[in-house]
């Protein structure tokens, strides 16, 4: 299921998406390294890393220009060429600004990086810091430079929120409708936003009561703006990324935990790229409690003293023992319920790769590796 | 606020054991659970839900927007925007910021028909996409109307409102949205009502801030962070933070050494397979918690009422019998965190 990060011919963009808390930039900077192990020019791009993954990186911190990750420890041990690993810091803001800059002229960007309404829908709008994730992995992808990208999607509650709130972004900035409703009442003169004869549609006068006025004016200037100068380049831009997500260069993994919520999540992100005819690599399901293998569980209804013959311990404890134990394998078996239920709903359509629950936190790059190790498993 | 009296208010109730801790959040009219996505918001809300009513409290549980985790817990479903009683004495709602926003409208429009033009056309729906904050203020305000109507006889007379807030963006720019909005629209109707908002969210005597969190890295960096700019920033500060999902400490230090002598005698004497299986499990709860010790003590040393710890529940499935249990686990922790 992961070989095409190691396949010399395999996809040059994977994108890791996924709900909250389950694992994602962790996993993304493993298949970084796994691509980059594999010799390939990698990098990797997330979103509010933690700390100690820039230690484990060998990076003071990360930031938003690119970051080479020191692998010298791993080449001299490595037996084949390894590539090179890099690491950057997505700041939505900071690019959605760079965007507008690129396409209108100074003093209409300067126009518009002023609006009130701008600096609201850049920095904190639902989809701003997903448009932006998509939008600096094109241009990543267009400078040509990598072997292999990888995009950490932000943190949002819904996997799918990757696929549709750049969407829906772009249906608030670019409705034309909002267009003809508003430009009978709009009088002569450019930016002239207290011009606008709210008074004279009964719609509009509605909606400066519900926002305020000012709040209202804020909005439209932004949005004449927009649509003189920006709209276009905005639209074709985005037009072009998706062709670009759609496309054999691109591969989508659903990464997902055992608990309920995270895998629904997956599984209707899964979906979605299906009714899209989007390429899925498949579920990576991390963090999953493996029963403790090997050897058969110990029959629930035994006692101590039956388990653990001749053992000198006091029944209080083996008690305890026992019910930890119950506890544990409890939470595997769930585990392991979850996942055969994917399993059979997605039999013969898409892979599942478990990660084990990791006892020891990840704080350096053999922690990471051996993260690749399971990947390749 | 000022730190000051925030600080006092802080430190008393620390005197406090758990059971008055916990009457004295459920006296709150409205107890609002915030935290990052995927730490188990919805599991603490209900498990708060089933306490407050085991103390005879009359309670409405509030998710907001798209979530319907909790009526997937009750009802199999997703819950109604009318408040529907799926426990004893608690009842159930979504909160659904276009339903308000169309409530509002007709609100202020004396003309019905005008009104229904308004919120049936397609520039309704654009608006509420579009216009920032909206969809949360108009929830905020569902929730406030509902703190109007609590404790009063009729129709359903909640002692406590009890918010699953929503993960999306930040949580302190939710609790910073009356201010910024107060800011940006200035005067009309709706910065009157905003107004009388913020002033429910900022009175500690009717409203108190929960946070949850895990023992992890990031949720406990984002945890502090949102503890301290709360307070600080805002002076709304969070008054319990809950921890979630711990491994609880079962085995005591003479155990501990217990459980590695009982290892080297199942090696040694070459004992059913079984026996060191058992010792393996403990081996992993132990090290389990010792990973998330340094984010309990974290937590613990950066936050004045200290955090309850939530025990770990071992399935990915939770029913409302499992989140009865959680609670009543949550309240023993409490009392054995209380005891000196």
């Amino acid at each position: 299921m992961l070989n095409p990060i190691f396949d010399p011919d395999g996809p040059k963009i994977i994108v890791n998406c996924g709900s909250g808390g389950v694992g994602k930039t962790t996993l993304s900077a493993a298949m970084g390294l796994a691509g980059a192990l594999a010799g390939k020019k990698t990098i990797v791009l997330t979103i509010d890393p933690a700390m100690r993954l820039a230690d484990a990186l060998g990076l003071s911190e990360f930031h938003a220009d690119v970051q080479r990750v020191p692998l010298d420890k791993i080449s001299s041990a490595a037996e084949s060429s390894v590539g090179e690993l890099y690491a950057m810091m997505l700041e939505p803001k900071r690019t959605f600004d760079e965007l507008v800059t690129r396409y209108a002229t100074p003093e209409i960007s300067r126009k518009i990086l002023n609006n009130r309404y701008y600096q609201h829908i850049s920095n904190n709008m639902a989809g701003s810091n997903e448009y932006m994730a998509m939008e600096k992995l094109y241009e990543t992808y267009h400078e040509g430079v990598y072997d292999l990208i990888v995009l950490d999607t932000p943190p949002t509650r819904r996997a799918l929120d990757f696929l549709e709130a750049p969407q829906r972004l772009l249906n608030v900035l670019g409705h034309s409708f909002f267009w003809k409703l508003i430009k009978p009442y709009l009088k002569a003169g450019r930016w002239s936003l207290r011009m606008l004869n709210v008074m004279a549609s009964p719609i509009l006068r509605v909606v400066g009561q519900v926002i305020g006025r000012q709040a209202l004016n804020d909005l439209i200037g932004f949005f004449q703006v927009w649509d003189e100068a920006l709209y276009q380049g905005f639209n074709r831009r985005a037009e072009a990324v998706k062709a670009l997500l759609g496309s054999d260069e691109t591969l989508f993994f659903a990464i997902a935990t055992p608990q309920r919520f995270p895998l629904q999540e997956a599984e209707f992100f899964w979906e979605r790229l299906k009714a899209n005819r989007m390429p899925f690599g498949g579920f990576i399901i991390n963090r999953v409690h493996a029963s403790i293998h090997d050897v058969p569980a110990p029959p629930i209804d035994q006692t101590a003293a039956q388990i653990c013959p001749g053992a000198p311990v006091d029944s209080q404890l083996i008690e305890k023992i026992l019910l930890n134990y119950r506890y544990i394998q409890r939470q595997a078996e769930s585990d392991a319920a979850s996942i055969r239920g994917l399993e059979s709903r997605v039999a013969g359509l898409a892979g599942v790769k478990t990660i084990a629950a990791v006892e020891e936190e990840i704080i350096d790059l053999a922690g990471l590796l051996d993260l690749v190790g399971y990947l390749k498993e | 606020m000022s730190d000051g009296t925030a600080g006092k208010n802080n430190r008393d109730f620390l005197k406090l054991n758990a059971d008055s801790q916990l009457a004295e959040l459920f006296s709150r009219r409205l107890i609002f659970v915030m935290g990052k996505g995927g730490v188990g918001k919805t599991t603490i809300s209900t498990a708060l839900a089933i306490a407050a009513e085991r103390m005879g409290k009359r309670v409405l549980l509030a998710e907001i927007g798209d979530s319907d985790a909790i009526g997937q817990i009750f009802i199999n479903d997703t819950l109604p925007e009318a408040p529907l009683k799926i426990a004893d004495r608690i009842w159930g709602a979504r909160v659904n910021p276009k339903t308000e926003l169309a409530l509002y409208v007709r609100h202020h429009i004396n003309s019905k028909f005008f009104a229904n033009r308004i919120t049936r056309s397609r520039l309704f729906d654009y608006l509420v996409a579009a216009a920032p904050g909206l969809r949360e203020i108009m929830s905020l305000g569902r929730i406030w109307r509902w703190t109007q109507e609590a404790g009063s006889a009729e129709p359903f007379a909640y002692d406590l409102i009890i918010v699953d807030a929503p993960a999306t963006g930040h949580a302190l720019s939710l609790l910073r949205l009356p201010r910024v909005l107060i800011e940006m629209i200035r005067f009309g109707p709706i910065v009157k009502e905003v107004r009388e908002l913020e002033s429910v969210l900022r009175d500690p005597a009717r409203t108190w801030l929960t946070l949850v969190t895990l023992a992890e890295e990031l949720p406990t960096n984002e945890a502090l962070q949102l503890y301290q700019a709360a307070d600080a920033d805002l002076g709304m500060p969070f008054k319990m933070i809950f921890i979630n999902a711990v491994y609880p400490r079962v085995f005591t230090k003479p155990e501990l050494e217990r459980i590695n002598d009982l290892k080297s005698f199942c090696r040694g004497n070459d004992t059913d397979a079984s026996c060191l299986k058992l010792l393996e499990a403990a081996d992993h709860l132990i090290r389990m918690r010792r990973r998330q010790q340094p984010y309990i003590d974290r937590i613990k040393s950066k936050t004045r009422g200290g955090g309850v710890e939530v025990p770990v529940y071992y399935t990915n499935h939770l029913s409302i019998g499992d989140i009865g249990d959680i609670a009543s686990r949550m309240i023993r922790q409490m009392r054995e965190q209380s005891e000196p």
